[in-house]
């Protein structure tokens, strides 16, 4: 059966290597795949399909196999790895897939004799109730039975990506990649040559079609054109590189496996993704044999002709040695020639075409070596249990032979690959001598060479590489004589599927093998009505599997182009779409994982905080104390309620060194301050801040925070921490569209200083310790001024303002003396209790006071209007970005949301954030119709200072409601009574603020 | 991944710039004086044409300028790049760029591959 010692020149047949496949161990040699190594093995059986969990062996091999796909645990257990491309080493641990619990006796394939439940579209239809039958009985069943591998339980980053600005780039280094290299060498265009496998030549090496080149053996040929190749000072080759994508400005992505033939090292970049950046791109990424569709085309040992081809050739492995040959083309010329010549027999040749169609070399090569043939012929279907054990031949109708074999080679023509030139949206056409679409016109600066450009003959490919590559510069006419062994023009009858003779459960004829798609499923979807080409492929899944119906799509298109009786220009094709073939996603990331994902941002202050127990926050890409625990068993809960009560009672401390810190200079930047504000700043004075909202031009607030003025010409605004680079995009889009005259320039410098927040009542005595030289009385140091302090031998700035609603101050500080001072403020505030709180805490505090959070209580849709911020808007002013839209109808209307306080009436309860405000006492469980909500909490806090919850909500005229009562949600459907008040609930006058 | 020429810096990824929506839409110079239908046509409404269109570009990780932009939106083509400020070229400038890569239809997915006989 198979040949273990055909010599072959690219398998190193005296390294012997084991590997195991499903527990048992194999041997095969250097260079094989997966695939190659299991037919040395007469393995056949190589996993289960996705729907019908049928038995599938190996069908092609390249990158465009449907079924030989499998799971190797002895790497990172990347699933649907394709047999036909993954090289074996030893020690190889590689597993079957989609089968439980044994491959040859797998439970699933019970699914083939429900198989009218699962027929197209079959995901919309049978499992659309009843009620509830989807999440406990249909999805556990679906995932348990369909599917293909497993995905890896743990992720490990190996790879890295690499940029190319190059003039060409060469996709495919076969015969007429070669040529095209061949020409470009040592010109001045910088070339990259991308070859998909571990050596140069494609077709060259995986057939004997091609005897001599310009006299020479191909294999002499190929060295010297490597060597001169890789001599010259213009050409890169990457090889094991597949190019995935081609994008729009002629660049392209390619995936490098640099592993191939080893163990995948855990520490090594093993992928690389190549992105690249071309002048021209040079596609001579040749074709792809395609199937026929007939009655249980999917049986291990159904192989695709020029795939068991290039087994002999590449691998020197012969799957079978007397194998029944099916075409309706040309080119299985070659296969019988190979087999002959290693003295093996086709068991039959089967040829669709009429006699006179055949070429005589063919009708010879048959009738020399008395191979029966069956001309005008086809194959009705194969039958056999677990593999293929014979065949049925109808000859005319209905009149069938049987044959029996163990292997059917079947060739229904071949697709030029022309996947990446529809993906640079190219045009492409139906090409109704050869049945090919091919490519018409280019888009980009792209050009088709070889096959893929629809020309299948070798003869024409130096005359076409001269043509379409002559305009380079500097380049010259080949000359190159082959001696060629293959049929002399390529010939087809248009064939793809055969009828079925006999009817059973188990028989079906397969239009896509990885997504388990029958011929009868299209024909069904189209009598549904998707009879256009997008709409049926997404009901039935055809060619949507990891393989992208690389064998199948074209005879998809063919089959429903005889359904609807329509040319298949007509019906079209689907959309190509990158990726070419799988990229896994550790190649898409890259380094960019783990911590290299997203940069940590660090206050000055952190270590203090990593050793004070911080419990740490995300906000953007800040690292924020939450709160601090101050034993082990102090929950959240407890350390915020701790260090509220502390705050208010002597003084706290927080990190708000990452609020956005933004400065504005120039001769007009008061008149951009008030164009971008809704406060108006010409009246503020000199060293003086003022509490600040920015609305977007629709009239919503976008940002606030404190603006400090330091004269006219020089501002400092600071923003939300998560706010701060929006608001600089925002004020630099506006500075440069719209007032372009107004002289003003703004920077963040948001890291030039470290910010402490120290508020209390206890605030004023510690930091006139800290700095002793300063009057921080409140008549020098009034609410809202600011002013710079000489400090060792820097500058500091003070400003008296508060989040809290006690007295307070921020203190900026240079980050290189911000850890110093702040150990330095709790050195003389140690008979204070002075507590570092985290955002937690300060949020509960100004909630308490009933200040807003922007992104908290607002959300995109609330005005200054319905905040009760009317104060802020500087109604002199003739314009600021989102002024005319507050007197927009909507936004003055009575009925919007507007902000207020909530109180539970009964003081013990707690109300949750995010729960609605509705009108009556009970909800019916389960709730049976719409109730009516009038708005919902947007802050809720147990205040420790009032003892009960506090809460804020945005309600429905929310401020015609203040003094009346109102229910809030529980998650148990319970309702709680609340009061609604006026959004302020410690110090509501301002006394201690002010004090 | 388009490749941007920023007038400023050169030519750089897209990856580099943000798009900043329809060029050329001025704000009301008085803003109180225009109706309420003319002030939300120039907060909300934008042109969304397949073919020939005029846009803003930022180049935010870089030199964070805005410029303008001609960009032909059913093939991604960029055909002009200039400053702010400068004049705008005329739609009878861009003779040579297909209305749409194929001559597909005017409205429509776009989505087709196979070239009409
Ligand atoms: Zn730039």
């Amino acid at each position: 059966m198979s040949a273990l010692n055909n010599k072959s020149p690219y398998v190193i047949d005296d390294q012997k290597i084991s590997f195991t496949f499903d527990g048992k161990k194999y041997f095969g040699f250097k260079g094989d795949t997966i695939a190659s190594a299991l037919l040395r093995n007469n393995i056949r059986l190589i996993g289960r399909s996705f729907k019908y969990h049928r038995p599938r062996g190996i069908y092609t091999c390249g990158i465009e196999e449907p079924n030989a796909l499998v799971q190797i645990p002895s790497e990172y257990n990347d699933p649907n790895i394709r047999a036909t491309v993954k090289q074996i080493y030893e020690g190889m641990v590689v597993e079957s897939q989609n089968r439980w619990p044994s491959l040859k006796n797998d439970i699933g394939s019970i699914n083939n004799l429900f198989s009218p439940l699962f027929s197209a579209g079959f995901y919309y239809k049978t499992f659309m109730g009843p009620k509830g039958f989807w999440k406990k009985v249909y999805e556990p069943l679906i995932r348990k039975t369909a599917g293909l591998g497993k995905p890896p339980k743990k992720f490990k980053s190996k790879s890295i990506h690499f940029y190319h600005n190059v003039d060409i780039v060469i996709v495919g280094a076969g015969l007429s990649g070669l040529l095209a290299a061949k020409k470009l060498v040592d010109t001045e265009h910088d070339v990259l040559l991308i070859e998909q496998d571990n050596f140069l030549g494609g077709i060259l090496k995986n057939t004997k079609k091609i005897k001599t080149i310009n006299g020479q053996k191909v294999n002499e040929w190929l060295k010297k054109t490597e060597t001169l190749i890789k001599n010259s000072k213009n050409i890169n080759v990457l090889k094991n590189t597949t190019v995935t994508t081609y994008n729009f400005s002629n660049h392209l992505v390619a995936l490098e496996d640099k592993s191939v033939g080893n163990l995948q090292e855990k520490n090594k970049p093993e992928l690389v993704l190549h992105k690249i950046r071309t002048k021209h791109a040079i596609l001579a990424n040749g074709h792809i044999e395609r199937f026929i569709s007939f009655r249980n085309n999917d049986l291990p040992g159904v192989m695709l002709a020029a795939s068991f081809e290039k087994y002999i050739h590449r691998y020197g492995v012969i799957p079978d040695n007397s194998p029944v040959i099916f075409t309706n083309n040309s080119s299985t010329f070659s296969l019988v020639k190979s087999l002959i010549d290693l003295g093996c027999k086709p068991q039959a040749y089967v040829d669709a075409r009429e006699k006179k169609q055949i070429e005589k070399k063919t009708l010879d090569l048959l009738d020399t070596h008395n191979i029966p043939a069956y001309i005008k012929s086809e194959i009705e279907g194969c039958d056999g249990k677990n593999k293929v054990e014979e065949v049925s031949v109808r000859a005319k109708k209905n009149n069938i032979t049987k044959i029996k074999t163990s292997m059917l080679c079947v060739s229904g023509g071949l697709n030029p690959d022309i996947h990446l030139f529809t993906q640079s949206r190219g045009l492409i056409k139906w090409d109704s001598t050869q049945l090919v679409f091919k490519p018409n016109s280019s888009f980009q600066n792209t050009i088709t060479l070889g096959s893929v450009s629809g020309n299948f003959s070798y003869k024409k490919t130096s005359e076409e590489v001269n043509k379409k590559l002559n305009f380079l510069e500097e380049t010259k006419n080949l000359e190159v004589k082959l001696d060629i062994n293959d049929f002399e023009k390529f010939n087809i009858k248009e064939l793809w599927e055969t009828k079925h003779a006999k009817k059973s459960l188990w028989s079906k004829s397969f239009a896509d093998l990885q997504n388990d798609v029958t011929t009868r499923d299209l024909k069904q979807a189209v009598l549904e009505g998707f009879d256009r080409i997008e709409h049926l492929k997404r009901f039935t899944t055809n060619s949507m599997g990891t393989d992208q119906g690389k064998i199948s799509s074209v005879n998809s298109l063919g089959i429903v182009s005889k359904i609807l009786k329509k040319n298949i220009s007509e019906v079209g094709t689907t959309i190509y779409r990158p990726p070419y073939t799988p990229v896994s996603f550790s190649a898409i990331a890259g380094r960019s994982t783990y911590k290299f994902y997203d940069p940590e941002r660090k206050t000055p202050i952190h270590p203090w905080h990593v050793n004070n127990n911080a419990v740490f926050e995300d906000v953007g890409q800040w690292k924020r104390p939450w709160y601090f625990k101050k034993h082990d068993g102090e929950t959240m809960y407890e350390a915020v309620q701790r260090e509220s009560k502390q705050v208010r009672r002597t003084a706290g401390i927080l990190d708000g060194t990452t609020l956005g810190k933004i400065e504005i200079k120039g001769k007009d930047a008061l008149t951009f301050m008030n164009l971008v504000y809704t406060n108006d700043f010409s009246k503020t004075k000199p060293m003086s801040g003022k509490y600040a909202l920015m609305l977007g031009e629709d009239g919503m607030v976008k940002d606030d925070g404190i603006v400090c003025k330091i004269n006219d010409q020089h501002f400092i605004a600071t923003t939300t921490t998560g706010g701060a680079m929006n608001v600089l995009s925002h004020m630099e889009e506006y500075a440069q569209t719209e007032w372009p005259n107004l002289n003003v320039y703004m920077n963040s410098v948001t890291e030039q200083f470290a910010t402490f927040n120290i508020s209390g009542p206890k605030s004023r005595i510690i930091l006139s310790r800290v700095f002793s030289d300063i009057d921080f009385s409140n008549e020098k140091f009034p609410f809202m001024t600011f002013n710079k302090f000489n400090y060792l031998e820097t500058e500091i700035r003070i400003l008296r303002a508060s989040f809290t609603g006690e007295i307070g101050y921020e203190v900026y500080v240079p980050p290189k003396y911000a850890l110093a001072l702040w150990e330095k403020i709790f050195y003389y505030s140690k008979d204070f209790d002075l507590v570092p709180y985290g955002t937690e805490t300060m949020h509960l505090l100004r909630a308490e006071k009933g200040y807003i959070i922007v992104g908290q209580d607002t959300d995109g849709t609330v005005t200054p209007i319905d905040l009760n911020l009317n104060w802020m808007i500087g109604k002199n002013k003739k314009d600021f970005i989102g002024k005319r839209s507050l007197i927009r109808s909507d936004i003055v209307k009575e009925n919007r949301k507007q902000l207020v306080g909530i109180l539970p009436l009964n003081k013990s309860e707690n109300i949750e954030e995010g729960q609605h405000i509705i009108e009556s006492e009970t909800l019916s469980t389960p709730i049976r119709k719409p109730v009516k909500m009038l708005g919902h909490i947007t802050s809720s806090y147990y205040s420790p200072t009032l003892d009960h919850c506090v809460a804020m909500a945005l309600i429905k005229e929310g401020r015609k409601l203040i003094g009346g009562k109102a229910f809030v949600s529980t998650p148990n459907l319970k309702t709680i009574p609340v009061q609604i008040v006026k959004p302020a609930f410690v110090d509501p006058k301002n006394e201690k603020l002010l004090s | 991944m388009l490749l941007i020429n920023c007038p400023y810096c050169g030519e750089r990824d897209q990856s580099e710039f943000s798009n900043g929506g329809e060029a050329h839409v001025a704000r009301p110079k008085n803003p109180e004086l225009v109706s309420d239908r003319e002030w939300s046509e120039y907060v909300f409404i934008r042109a969304n044409p397949k073919g020939i269109f005029y846009e803003r570009w930022v180049h935010t990780h870089g030199c964070k300028k805005w410029f303008n932009a001609v960009r032909n939106t059913s093939t991604d083509e960029i055909l002009k790049i200039y400053k702010l400020g400068e004049e705008p070229p005329t739609l009878k400038d861009f003779k040579n760029t297909p209305k749409t890569p194929s001559g597909e239809p005017k409205v429509g997915s776009g989505n087709f591959a196979v070239k009409k006989l």
